[in-house]
């Protein structure tokens, strides 16, 4: 078990949570993508932690994850309230800023 | 030996959890592969030896961020008709992985430049992480505890069904 086994995956899992990002087009599917995102680079701390025999690394790691939670929260509420305008998940389907002209 | 086989049936896990997430139409079944790779995460947590994290991430990640996902999921029941069509879906996914690509490699390439061996320590324990959490890292454990709590009262504005307009009652 060496270190670049677990960088190898955190790769990987970064890259695929930025797939599901950029590709896909239902909200659930993005905010999953962004937590798998976040959650790429816990396993990096994580590992980091390992690493250099420090601590350190595991409590950033877990005050990314009381980050993750926060972010759940607010996304789900901003879910929910898009769903009660539009009745959709559609992302393209929001343009209420659409045009929106910027007076300077 | 076994640490290694542990960690390929935890990378196995964790990897087909996130594809199945990206590519299945239906929503809740992207959550259940989202469950999947969550659980194979506290996995290699405990494989890292940070106990406590493990166990953190067992229950926020899986006992609240996931649950509560798949709560609003199965609230809102978005019909077929409401989800989005994405007649091209798995067209945009090999495109986007083909110039996601370069990115991965050079992502993994510059990782690699950090040592290449596990130091020997014992296991980061609760006692570790609560005697680092409340020393040095004082400061953003309070500035969590004030992102936490303004979370909570922005997503209870914003989910509310209607603004209450106080001033035309009064």
């Amino acid at each position: 078990m060496t270190p670049n086994m677990f960088f190898l995956l955190t790769s990987l899992l970064f890259s695929i949570g930025l797939v599901g990002l950029v590709s896909r087009r239902n909200l659930f599917v993005v905010y999953m993508s962004v937590e798998l995102m976040l959650s790429s680079i816990n396993l990096l701390l994580a590992t980091l932690s390992k690493i250099l025999g420090d601590a350190s690394g595991s409590v950033i790691a877990l005050l990314m994850i009381a980050v993750i939670a926060a972010e759940a929260a607010l996304f789900l509420a901003m879910i929910i309230h898009l769903y009660r305008a539009k009745k959709s998940v559609d992302s393209d389907s929001f343009t209420a800023l659409k045009g929106v002209k910027v007076h300077d | 030996m076994l640490e290694i086989s542990i960690f390929f049936i935890l990378a196995a896990f964790m990897l087909g959890g996130s594809i199945a997430m990206i590519t299945n139409k239906q929503t809740l079944f992207s959550a259940f592969g989202f469950l999947v790779a969550m659980i194979g995460l506290a996995g290699m947590f405990a494989l890292l030896e940070s106990r406590f994290l493990a166990l953190a991430q067992i229950m926020v990640s899986v006992g609240a961020v996931v649950v509560l996902s798949m709560l609003t999921i199965l609230t809102i029941n978005a019909k077929e008709e409401n989800l989005p069509k994405e007649p091209h879906k798995y067209k945009w996914i090999f495109f986007t992985s083909v110039l996601v690509l370069p990115f991965t490699f050079l992502l993994y390439k510059t990782l690699t430049l950090l040592p290449q061996s596990f130091s020997t320590m014992e296991t980061i324990t609760s006692k570790v992480v609560g005697k680092a959490l409340f020393s040095e890292w004082v400061l953003p454990f309070e500035i969590i505890s004030i992102l936490l709590l303004s979370a909570m009262v922005g997503a209870i504005v914003i989910a509310r069904k209607e603004i209450v307009k106080k001033e035309e009652h009064s």
